[in-house]
This record gives structure tokens, sequence and C-alpha cells, in this order.
């Protein structure tokens, strides 16, 4: 009987706790209510969460290495930083606990960080967030993201250039759109110099596995591919393994050319830095609201916010040139890669001859444009 | 198509062969370790730092190995002295290796290494069909191919062999041979964590020259159900791990020709794969599992 | 048997080994790494009894170990070894989304949530009654079966948010609608917390009971004692194994439908990832108690919420965590096992 009444007091306490959390566990920041300061006004502290780590050569480097310049460009500011933060209702958490350190500018870096800070925003209209990579905002959350594709449109024009083949690789994650964007902007700009230019898609599974990356390469290469690209979050192994087999390879995520300066061809790179420092003063000056950054931000080539990788030692001069006029052309707007028609591995229209897609429609795709040997589970 | 399966699935799984064989050798004298994957991870990270530190991949397998050896007296002094539940230490050091490979390892993400290199063995590799599939890997393949017949051979036709066997289904065969058991199984399980060491080693070095924290994916999980899948006998976990490879090789080869099945599927395939082989060859193995083993497996109540 | 009494008898010198001597360890670990172990260790703990916030997530993360510690006690119980918590949580999670999502979208709560558990329950023994099943028709070791369904529930999971269940309006993200708010377990309001520590606290002590004062949890303690003996004895041990996996299966089942339902409010790939593996190492921490569990999967929890402290406030990367995690585990087990039956 001892131990049943144990039990009893036991279960008793913990109900007694969760309950006693309810009245000191509202989460509003106490010190603005009463007045609306502006969002991330004064923070003397910003915050960043990445999906992954710091330092796996690519897209959280990428993000990392933003955080860095505005740790050199605001000396006094400390920076409070979490890795490996999940997708999930977790991400809440960091936030939290981040606002809770005095952060009243938070970074969230992966698309999945989204709806986990729109409910933290919900709770803090005195922190600003810029989230990366999303489509919706709110009062004081912002996203903004990179037109990557466009880099990735150049460098299928590159590899498309130097294949002797025509046949490309692409070793990718998950169909997700960012990944089908991508993979549809580079096969489209290699088709633009040779129309019978396809790209062999290789489903990975995982964001970051250097096994199946080494044999996806592998297996590509068995496919009689002689030119990879890849969308990973870590990319070396890609780019090594290729270098081994003798195959040309395209960065993404960060300039990896030393990495291999013979086989690498050129990569779609990010620069965040300038459009992260630049988010930071925008919101510790107080002029968040009606800034370019409270909604929905996309920045380009021409904003310097993605960037064409330096080209690889064995690119022939006429392809930098060609690659360099089609930059320009699209730098000056005078031509969009996804201008119709574009047609869908089965045949369909799916942009009408004279149309330029809108970022949302570009960013909800969800077929592979026809050229692409793959297949997106349904 | 064959030749590119069959030659992915020796790529692929080849650091899982070296990973199953340890356990095998470890469970033969009657202890289970899921922390095969913790000594995998820290093999690797620590063959790939030796490497990029020394210049010479095999003062980086020597370190791997070490590393996995390491990780593994962890678990054979609280299993076999403290006589700890087997499978929870196992799990344990599995977060133990995987947290302390990430945390020493982060320095190393961006490093080159001059690793094993693939090296077509003359002659060899110029027979059809055969000579393509085994003979044009790395070094640490080809030995993996001289270890499993080694590792048979001492099993089963050397003294220490019976000894060891000895610890996981009868004791007294040890003791009749003047031995302790509780040494017999610290060295099987020391044995086992080398071989997972460099089995990590070979992901790393060889395989993939890179590092990255969490890099085995839990290859070494798949390592502890191979063995079961192959009845404790060496050949037959030289086929699971090169079926479990093939898989994955298959799921490529199949993704590349743009078949119209849904790539999720796919990824499941080596699982999949192992769970329907484990089904087919059960029946006959009951009788084979060390008797040291079944107290773990059927006495984990309490 | 009484996880508390347990540990009363032990001396000082198993306590130091267990508790005392990880943590000193891991201070060490932190001075090797130019860190201070003092304002570190005072930083975790105030990020986690600091405020009622910071309790309120320790609460959050428990509940779902909680569950999985039981999906691995009651199986443990008859002698099994249930290392599946992972899928079955993941499988329920799935269940009860797409019941949710097609079936009972809208529905009343007082209706709806009751049937949601029973989804994800029925998910969660769905995917152990595989190895169940696997194991009594053919003697397939419930271990193995268990860690490789893990993976083959993660890619079922993943092909279901990348395909049927996938969001239309969410721009082609993999992850599911959004439940409707009659779906969501009741929260203390400006909190997150949910109903669900109430829910897991009530199964484990009632699952005490069970195995306490019930024929069948006698039976199944007959049976996880020397099967074999409870086998000649006339016991129906495949039939008692089975349904102890199969609960145990249920219940990490109903851990997905609470994490669905009470956190996260729709289903995303990596939905519960590792909550599986955690809970199966609250389990036996605690020896497979069920009360024991409470505070086992408390203490991890703790380590959980407040590692993200450590990695903010002391530059410290995320996997110290695991670091810190394990070792007090191994100090746990190297407590030493008790000289049970």
């Amino acid at each position: 009987m001892k131990k049943l009444y144990l039990a009893m007091v036991i279960a008793a306490i913990m109900l007694v706790l969760s309950a006693c959390s309810n009245e000191g566990s509202a989460t509003e920041s106490s010190d603005s209510s009463g007045e609306s300061a502006a969002p991330g006004e004064g923070s003397e502290k910003v915050g960043f969460i990445f999906v992954g780590t710091k330092d796996d050569y690519g897209y959280n480097q990428a993000a990392y290495d933003g955080s860095v310049a505005v740790e050199e460009a605001f000396p006094d500011m400390e920076i409070l930083r979490s890795e490996n933060v999940p997708e999930t209702a977790e991400a809440e958490r960091v936030m939290e606990e981040m606002i809770r350190n005095g952060a009243k500018v938070i970074f969230p870096t992966s698309y999945g960080h989204l709806e986990p800070a729109m409910n933290v925003a919900e709770r803090h209209p005195d922190v600003a967030f810029f989230h990366q990579g999303g489509l919706k905002n709110a009062e004081n959350l912002g996203t903004y993201f990179g037109n990557i594709w466009q880099a990735a449109y150049l460098s299928g024009v590159a590899a498309g250039s130097v294949s002797e083949s025509g046949n490309l690789g692409y070793v990718v994650s998950f169909p997700i759109p960012q990944v089908l964007l991508n993979v549809n902007a580079f096969t489209l700009g290699a088709q633009s110099v040779n129309p019978d230019a396809t790209t062999t898609v290789a489903f990975t599974g995982s964001w970051c596995d250097p096994g199946q990356q080494a044999s996806s390469v592998n297996s590509l290469a068995e496919q009689g591919v002689d030119v990879i690209s890849q969308h990973q979050d870590c990319t070396k192994t890609v780019i090594e393994t290729a270098d081994r087999l003798d195959i040309k390879s395209v960065g993404y995520h960060a300039d990896a050319s030393t990495l291999a300066p013979e086989t690498w061809v050129t990569g779609a790179i990010w620069n965040w830095g300038d459009l992260f420092v630049d988010m930071t003063t925008t919101a510790i000056e107080g002029n968040f609201k009606g800034s370019e950054y409270d909604g929905i931000y996309r920045g380009g080539l021409s904003e310097g916010v993605v960037e064409l990788a330096p080209f690889g030692n064995q690119v022939p001069d006429d392809v930098k040139t060609l690659v360099e006029e089609e930059k320009a052309a699209i730098e000056s707007g005078e031509f969009h890669p996804f201008a119709g028609p574009i047609k869908s591995q089965n045949g369909d229209v799916k942009i009408e001859e004279g149309v330029t897609p809108t970022t949302d429609e570009l960013e909800a795709v969800d077929y592979f444009v026809e050229g692409v040997i793959g297949n997106i589970s349904e | 198509m064959i030749i590119e399966v069959l030659t992915g699935a020796i790529i692929a799984g080849t650091s899982v062969l070296y990973a199953t064989t340890g356990e095998l050798i470890s469970e033969r004298a009657g202890v289970i370790n899921l922390g095969t994957e913790g000594s995998m991870v820290s093999g690797a990270m620590a063959a790939f730092a030796a490497t990029a530190w020394s210049g010479s991949p095999w003062i980086g397998l020597a370190f791997g190995a070490i590393a996995g050896l390491l990780i593994s007296l962890i678990h054979a002094f609280l299993v076999i002295d403290r006589k700890a539940n087997q499978l929870a230490t196992g799990l344990t050091i599995m977060f133990f290796g995987l947290g302390l490979s990430a945390f020493f390892g982060r320095s190393l993400v961006d490093k080159q290494i001059n690793g094993f290199e693939s090296i077509d063995i003359p002659l060899l590799s110029q027979i059809p069909f055969v000579g393509r599939i085994l003979f044009t890997h790395d070094v640490l393949t080809y030995l993996s191919y001289l270890l499993v017949p080694a590792v048979w051979f001492f099993l089963f036709r050397t003294k220490w062999g019976i000894i060891l066997r000895g610890a996981g289904e009868n004791e007294q065969v040890v003791y009749a041979y003047g031995k302790s058991p509780k040494l017999v199984r610290y060295l099987a399980v020391m044995a086992g964590g080398l071989l997972a060491g460099v089995g990590g080693a070979q992901l790393s070095t060889a395989f993939t020259h890179t590092w990255i924290e969490g890099m085995t994916q839990g290859r070494g999980i798949i390592a502890v159900a191979l063995v079961i899948f192959a009845s404790w006998l060496p050949f037959r976990a030289m086929l699971g791990a090169y079926l479990f490879g093939g898989a994955y090789a298959l799921q490529l080869a199949l993704q590349g020709r743009g078949v119209d099945i849904s790539q999720f599927l796919l990824f499941m395939l080596p699982y999949v794969l192992t769970l329907v082989a484990m089904f087919i060859v059960e029946r006959k193995q009951r009788n084979m599992m060390p008797l040291g083993l079944k107290d773990v497996f059927e006495g984990g109540g309490n | 048997m009484s996880f508390l009494q347990e540990k009363m008898r032990f001396p000082g010198s198993q306590w130091i080994v267990g508790y005392v001597l990880p943590i000193l360890l891991f201070a060490l670990f932190l001075l090797l790494q130019g860190v201070n172990p003092i304002a570190t260790f005072g930083n975790m703990i105030s990020s986690v009894f600091g405020d009622f916030y910071g309790f309120g997530e320790v609460i959050i993360m428990t509940t779902p170990f909680i569950l999985t510690a039981l999906a691995t006690v009651i199986p443990a119980r008859a002698g099994l070894v249930n290392v599946g918590g992972e899928g079955q949580l993941a499988i329920g999670a799935l269940t009860s989304t797409i019941a949710a999502v097609f079936l009972i979208d809208g529905w009343p709560m007082w209706i709806g949530l009751p049937l949601l558990m029973i989804f994800g329950a029925l998910g969660g023994m769905i995917w152990a009654g595989i190895a169940a099943v696997l194991k009594a028709k053919s003697g397939m070791n419930e271990t193995i079966t268990t860690l490789l369904l893990n993976y083959i529930a993660f890619y079922t999971l993943a092909f279901f948010v990348h395909g049927p269940l996938k969001d239309p309006t969410s721009f082609n993200w993999p992850h599911s609608p959004e439940l409707s708010d009659s779906l969501r377990l009741p929260t203390i309001p400006g909190s997150r917390i949910h109903i669900g520590i109430v829910i897991a606290i009530v199964i484990a002590v009632g699952m005490y009971f069970l195995f306490k004062k019930t024929r069948w949890g006698f039976y199944l303690k007959i049976v996880g004692g020397n099967p074999i003996a409870a086998f000649q004895s006339g016991f129906k041990v495949n039939k008692l194994q089975f349904w102890a996996l199969v609960m145990g299966g249920a219940i990490a089942g109903l851990a997905g439908m609470i994490e669905v339902t009470g956190i996260e409010g729709r289903l995303r790939q990596t939905t519960g990832v590792d909550y599986g593996y955690l809970g199966f190492l609250a389990a036996w921490m605690a020896r497979n108690h069920p009360i024991g569990i409470i505070f086992t999967a408390l203490i991890i929890g703790m380590i959980s919420v407040s590692g993200n402290s450590m990695e903010m406030t002391a530059g410290l990367p995320a996997s110290v965590v695991h670091i810190l995690m394990a070792l007090v585990l191994f100090g746990i087990l190297a407590m030493g096992r008790k000289s049970k039956s």
C-alpha cells in the first residue's frame, strides 16, 4: 500500500507543478507591454538558428557566414546562435529562449522554421523576425530569400557547354520546390546551349549523407553523366568524388572551387552578409515596418544576394564569355530563364508562351521540366 | 545495370561489412553491442583527423581502429563488469560516440585528405564481368575480402575460436582451457569495436573522403541486424552487407532510369530487403543463437 | 520492486558513481574547452527552474518520453526488448493525422480527440504488430525487427507528407495541412503546455496498477521472469508477449498523436525524431518501473531543454548535449543492475 500511496503523491505533485506553471507562463515580453516599440528596435542581441551545423560547406555555412558578417558590422552586438534546430515545434522553444536572453532580432534560417517563428512572433510583437525562404509573413516577421535559380540557370549554361555527352546529373535531397526549381533552371540553362541536354536526378533522401552522395555520384557516372551538380546541405563529397572519377562538377551554396580546381565548373552560391547587416540595421533603428524587409523579400544576382562562383581552370574562355553575357541579360531584366513556354516532363505546358511567372508561382513548383530524368513522388 | 548494381553493392557495403564482422565476433562471445554505431562514427572521425594531420591514410586507419576499440571498451566495462543491460548500454554508447565525434570533429569538416584511392588490380580487374565488380576498389575493400575467411577460420578452426564461442555458449569450455570468460568477452568486444572503427575509417577515408557529424547514418545499427540475419556466420554476414549495399545501388540505378516508383519507397528498400531476408533464413537459426545472447534477448525484462 | 525503495538501499558510493561522477566528468570536459562549468551549470539550471516558462518546456519535452518509455516497459515486463518506439510513434502520428485531415476534420473536440487517440494508438499497434507477428509466426527477434521498422516508418511518414498528405496551401512544401482547432489538445492558456502530460502520467500510474494488481500483470511477470518455465507450466507465452508488444506500440502511437495534436498542429517529416530512443533510455534508467520512468523522462527532458541554453550562452556546439546525456546514463548504468530474479 505504501507504494500505491507514493505513486499517487507523485502524480499529484506533477499535476500541481504543471498547473502552477500556468500562472507564470505568460510568454509575452513584459518589458514592452504598454509601449508599442517597433520590432527589433534598439536590440543589443541578435539570434540565429540553423537547421544543421555551421561547417557543412553548404546551406548552413552560408547562413552562418551571414551571421559572422553581422557580428563584424556591429562589434557591440552579442550574437546568439543555435545549431541543429529541428524544423518542428522545438524551434519555438529555442527562439523563446533567445528572446528571454534579450534578443529582439531573430533569424530563423530554414524554411521549416517558418511556422514555429510565426507562433513566436505573435507572442512577441516587439521582436523582429527575418525568416529564410518562406512565402508568408506577419506584422513583425518578414521572409527573405535569394533567387538562386538565376545562378543555377547560369551554371546550367556552363555545364551544358562543357559537357561532351550532354548527359548531366543532379544529386538532390527531397522533392521540395527549392530543389525542383534549381534542377529545372539548371536544365533549361544547359538546353539553351545544347537542346538535347538531359539531367538525370538522384535523390538521396537526406540533406547530408556522404555515403549516399558518393554512391549517387558513382551511379550517375555509370549512367554516362559527365557533369554533376547538386542540391545538398553539405557539398564537399559530391565535388571530390566526381573529381576522382574525372567528372566535372557544379557547386551549390558555397564556393568550393579549391576542392577540385580542374574539374570544378562553377556554382550557384549565397552571399547573405550584406543583406543580413542591412536587415539588422533596419530593425534596430526601428524601421522594420515599411521597409522592404517586412514582407516577402527576394534578392537575386543584381542585388548581390546570389552569385555565380568563380570558374574552374578547365572552363574555356568562350564559355565564360557566354555565361557572363547571359548573366548581364538576367541582371538587366531583359531575359527571364522561366519565361514561357515551359513544358513539364510529360509535355504539359506549365508556363504559357509570353508569360513570366511570379515569385509565388515559381517557388511552388511541383514538376520537372522536359529533359529531366527522374521521378517526383505523388 | 547488373554490373552497376553489384559494383555499387561492394562500394556501399564494405564499411557495413567491417562493422558486421566485428559485431559478429562480439556476439559470438555473448555480447551484443548496439554501440557499434558509436564505434563506427568515432572511427570515421579519428581516421579522418589522423589522415588529415599525418597525410597518411594508414596512420588514419590505425587511429580509427583505436578509437572504435576505446569506445567499445566502455561497453565492455559496463556490461561485463557492471552487468548493465546490454541493449540500453549500447544505445547510450551510440549517443556518446555521435556526440563526441561531432564535438571533436568540428574543425575537420572542410579539410581535404589524401585518403585511400581506388586501385584496379592488374590482370584480375581485366576478367570480364567479375573483374570490374570485385577488383576496382580501394585497399580496405580488398582487405575485407581477406578478413571474412580469416574470421571464419579463426572462429571455427582455431583453439581461440572455440574459447571465444565458448564464452558465448558454455563457459565450461572456457574454464576447461584455463581461461577467464570475462577476459575473452572483453577481447571479443574490443575486437568488435576495432573492426567497427575500421569500417568507419573506410567510410571516411576511402569511400567518401569526408568527415561530417553523424555520417554513419545508422550503418552501425544495420550491422547489428545483419549479424542476426547472418545467423552468426561470417560468410553470410558478407552476403548480408552486400545485399544491403546492393539495395542502395539498385535504388539509385532505378532512379537514374526514371522508373516510376516513389523515391521514398526506394529509400526503404535496403531495410525492407534486410527484413525479408531475415524472414527467409529465420527458421533455421533459432538454435544457432549463442546461448549467452539468449539471456540478453529473452531475459531482457528486468 | 519499488523503484524508490530500490534507490534508498543504494549505499553512498553508488550515488557518487551514478550522479556525481558524470557531472564532475562533464565539468572537467567543459574546463578543458575553456568554459566555466559553474556558470554553465548555473545557466542550465536557471533555464529549467528559473521561471515557469522553462519548467513548462521541460514538461512538454517530458510527455513523449514518458509514453515512449512505457512502450519499452510493457514489452520488457514480458521479456521483450522494444526498440521501436521511434517508428511506432511516427506511425501513430501519421495515422492520427490522416484521420484528422481526411476523416473527422472539424469534428467537435469531445468526440474528435478520443477518436484521434484511438487512431494514433491503432497506428502504433499496427507497427508494433508487424514485429509481434514476425516474432510469433517465425521467431524473428523483436529487437532487430523493431529497429529496422524505425527506418521504414521514417520513410513511410516522408512518403505521406511529400505525397497524399501534403498541404495544398503550403506551396508544395512537405507537411500536412494544419489540424482544425477542435482537434488540438487543450492547453493551459498563454502557454504551450497541453494536457498530454496528464494523459501520460495517468497511463503510467495505470500501468503500475495493472502490473501490480491484475492477473494479466502477474502473468506478464511470470513470462518475463522465465519464459521457458512459464511455457512449461502452461502459460500462453506467445500470446502474452504478442499483446505486450502490441500494447507498447499503442502507447507509442498515442505519443505520436499527442505530439501532433498537442504541440505541432500538423505532421512534418521530422515529427518526434529521437523521442523513441530517448524514451527507451528513460525506461532502462528506471529499470522498467512504470512510476520510475516519470522521473527519468523528466531528467532527459531537462537535459534536452537546458542543452539549448548551454549552446547559446557558452557557445558550445549542439553535440555537447549528447555527451552530457550519455555521461549521466553511463553513471546510472554503472550503478549496476539490481540482483533481481
